[in-house]
């Protein structure tokens, strides 16, 4: 509490936020109007910025996540859109893996983890019962922080979901699915030598970008990204990056990442959050230049987090 | 009683006590050299323990380790050399007569005047040269440990006073007593390997004993196993079959009937307990399958006995099977059951020790629990579980006591499990067991059998150590 009274004192009067439901107006910079409309019969509560989008691919109402009786995540409204690379920032343990995981549901694998409020997928609630995570995970990949291929060849780790999936009838049909993913994922002219050499051998870069083709390999429709660069060199970094650039026009991809300078050049919209709030969202540009919330101005030039 | 009145009856039970006492002082000194050593440091660092090379207890030790271990290298010398040279003085000054007698008698006259010198009256009319000899031996015995006693004491105080003088605030006491400690830890480990090697050596010797009897190939080839041989030419008896096959064709099928059992169920107990069960479950349900290993292989065998084996029978007879009372099946059964939990308990470990990021990424690309364990969970596993599964067979190889009970003493050779067949471990033990001489081929065939088993096991750990080894780091 003692960080926090610090950060707060710089604005007077102390802003009540993050426990109250309302930040007020003239603690705002710049003396901007807070969005408090009304979606869906509730109330969005604290962010301030662009939630709302015509046409979204995913839409979150009110989404909260405890672990326990601990609440990681306070009631996020959010709108992801169709085709946009969408960056989640924020300082460590402000929920925003928590909240990746939500989309794919791999929360489901921890077994004191609690989600509510809804998300809809193309207007569908991932979370309804009668939602099945397994078919939601197809169109939903994901791409986790540290590198995981499978302990197995480069060839079958590609292969691993196409034939789960039975994506392909023969097996000439199944190494098309191979190649293609391995080349959309930049990775083909690395390993097209060496294909039945175990994924484990490549460098952390290539295993990363193994792991997306991987994950595109299935065809989903969101790609989510839990800092996929985090244990990477700058080379590598730069590759995924472009990767990502290549991906955007046929996926929707939501990106974690703890790099200001990443989520500025890759990204379309970005949101901050911060101790489970969702405090901010708006296009990039706007975020990085010219940030409402002021918790936001203190991360972004680096007084925070 | 006096003093002198004990000496004379238990003179043994006086030496080893001397041995202790002298053994109780050394350990005494050594802690007080320790002290002397630590205070000795701190008084020459003049109260600032930085001025010294090392900290005062390394100073302590390495007193303590002067003044305890050559005073020990003594005593133990002593006590391993003591009869040999005291046996060698005593027979010098025996009378030609004595001395002339095959090595068997002497070592029978050595042994009378060992006795006579203990205070054990042998025989009623003795030899008076003996009764010197023995005087001899005692008064030679009393003035070894006399001066063991101060040989030892004065060599502890020696060396322990002169280290104790010899600190210097710049000496490497640390390096040192890490060098001796490093020694100590070296010669633990040769005591393990020295162990090995020799009781792979005896169990070789005797069988190069019983390979001079039978031909190895006989040995290794033959399908007959018999060994009752005829101890005198007039007696009538087998003509001795020495053929292992039999013996190792029933130790085969045993342990395939075990492992059948053992391999699914411990395995799939396995999966259950480390990817589906709940907490509550597991921790009820883990101790228990391995209070299974606990339960002694008596215990088994006459469970196997008493139980299933008329179980097997019975139920056999209904289908119209002729079962033996003694059956394969029946053995091979409970020994699978005894099995159980060394395959689920290591194939629970080298699950567990799947990464869960493996398992994150599976499920991420829509794979489903069962679909998770199938191709990512159990192939990362494998070598850990193949590894775990081929100790269960050299465990079931080397199974004895079921066997006995279940199976039956007959060398059959056969793959019926209803039959009665016996295996390599068992037949070790009929060969030994009761009152045998050591040198007919009969009982050296045991030690044949030993070895060739002991290579069995061998080859199979080996093989399961380099699995391990190749596969280990597979997913790191």
């Amino acid at each position: 509490m003692k960080k926090e009274e610090h950060i707060m004192g710089k604005i007077e009067p102390a802003i009540p936020f993050p426990n109250s439901r309302f930040v007020h107006q003239q603690t705002l910079k710049r003396g901007r109007a807070i969005r408090s409309d009304q979606i869906a019969g509730q109330e969005i509560q604290e962010t301030v910025g662009e939630i709302r989008l015509d046409d979204p691919r995913l839409s979150c109402r009110d989404v909260s996540v405890f672990y326990g009786d601990k609440q990681a995540l306070r009631g996020i409204n959010l709108d992801i859109g169709r085709h946009e690379v969408f960056a989640m920032i924020g300082p460590s343990g402000c929920g925003k893996s928590t909240f990746l995981r939500c989309f794919n549901r791999m929360n489901d694998t921890i077994s004191n983890c609690r989600v509510t409020g809804t998300i809809m997928m193309d207007g569908r609630d991932i979370n309804h019962n009668e939602t099945d995570p397994v078919s939601l995970r197809v169109r939903v990949g994901m791409v986790f922080q540290k590198p995981n291929p499978f302990p197995k060849s480069i060839w079958e780790n590609v292969a691993f979901g196409p034939r789960i999936h039975h994506l392909a009838k023969t097996k000439e049909g199944l190494h098309e699915i191979v190649v293609k993913s391995l080349q959309q994922a930049g990775l083909w002219d690395e390993v097209k030598d060496r294909l039945h050499q175990a994924g484990l051998g490549l460098s952390g870069g290539q295993q990363q970008r193994l792991c997306i083709a991987r994950t595109i390999a299935i065809h989903p429709e969101v790609i989510l990204m839990d800092e996929p660069c985090s244990a990477l060199d700058p080379i590598a970094t730069g590759k995924i990056e472009e990767l990502i650039n290549t991906l955007r026009k046929d996926y929707t991809i939501c990106i974690v990442t703890h790099s200001m300078q990443q989520a500025s050049r890759i990204s379309d919209r970005t949101a901050y959050f911060h101790l489970g709030n969702l405090v901010e969202v708006g296009e990039t540009k706007k975020i990085f230049i010219n940030p409402l919330h002021p918790l936001t101005e203190d991360y972004i030039t680096g007084r925070l987090g | 009683m006096t003093g002198t009145e004990r000496d004379k009856l238990c003179p043994l039970l006086f030496i080893m006590q001397i041995t202790l006492i002298i053994f109780s002082i050394l350990l005494a000194l050594s802690v007080a050299a320790y002290f002397f050593g630590c205070r000795r440091a701190v008084a020459i660092a003049q109260g600032n323990i930085r001025n010294l090379h090392s900290l005062p207890e390394h100073y302590g030790f390495y007193a303590a380790i002067w003044c305890g271990l050559p005073a020990l290298l003594v005593l133990g010398l002593w006590t391993v050399f003591e009869t040999p040279i005291m046996t060698h003085l005593v027979v010098s000054e025996l009378p030609r007569t004595f001395q002339e007698l095959e090595p068997g008698r002497l070592n029978l006259v050595i042994n009378d005047i060992k006795n006579m010198a203990n205070g054990i009256i042998v025989s009623e009319e003795t030899d008076p040269n003996l009764l010197a000899a023995a005087d001899r031996y005692r008064s030679l015995q009393s003035m070894g440990q006399a001066a063991l006693a101060v040989v030892v004491l004065t060599l502890a105080l020696g060396c322990g006073s002169v280290a104790l003088y010899l600190i210097r605030a710049k000496q490497r006491a640390r390096n040192r007593v890490e060098t001796i400690v490093k020694g100590l830890l070296f010669v633990c480990s040769c005591i393990a390997i020295l162990a090995t090697i020799g009781i792979v050596l005896s169990v070789v010797f005797e069988s190069i004993r019983f390979f001079k009897l039978v031909p190895v190939s006989d040995f290794l080839f033959g399908l007959k196993w018999s060994p009752q041989t005829a101890i005198r030419v007039d007696q009538v008896g087998g003509s001795g079959a020495f053929g292992a096959v039999p013996l190792f064709v029933g130790t085969l099928l045993i342990s395939l009937i075990a492992m059948v059992v053992s391999v699914p169920v411990g395995l799939m107990s396995a999966i259950y307990l480390s990817e589906y069960a709940s907490r509550s479950f597991r921790a009820v349900a883990k101790p228990l399958l391995e209070i299974l290993a606990g339960i002694p292989t008596v215990v088994y065998g006459f469970f196997a006995a008493i139980m299933v084996a008329p179980f097997i029978r019975d139920t056999g007879s209904r289908f119209g099977f002729d079962v033996a009372s003694e059956s394969a099946l029946a053995a091979g059964l409970v020994m699978g059951i005894m099995i159980i939990p060394f395959v689920s308990s290591l194939s629970d470990d080298v699950i567990n020790a799947v990464p869960q990021s493996l398992r994150d990424g599976s499920y991420a690309l829509g794979a489903t629990q069962s679909e998770t364990i199938q191709r990512v969970v159990i192939p990362a596993a494998l070598p850990g579980i193949v590894s775990g599964i081929l100790l269960a067979v050299s465990r079931a190889v080397g199974e004895t006591m079921i066997v006995v009970m279940a199976a039956g003493l007959s060398a059959n050779l056969t793959l019926n499990p209803f039959e009665t067949v016996t295996t390599v471990t068992v037949q070790i033990v009929t060969l030994l067991t009761g009152d045998q001489e050591f040198d007919s081929a009969k009982t050296l065939a045991a030690f044949a059998l030993g070895l060739l088993l002991f290579t069995v096991t061998l080859i199979l750990n080996v093989i399961a150590l380099y699995i391990v080894r190749k596969y280990r780091e597979e997913y790191e």
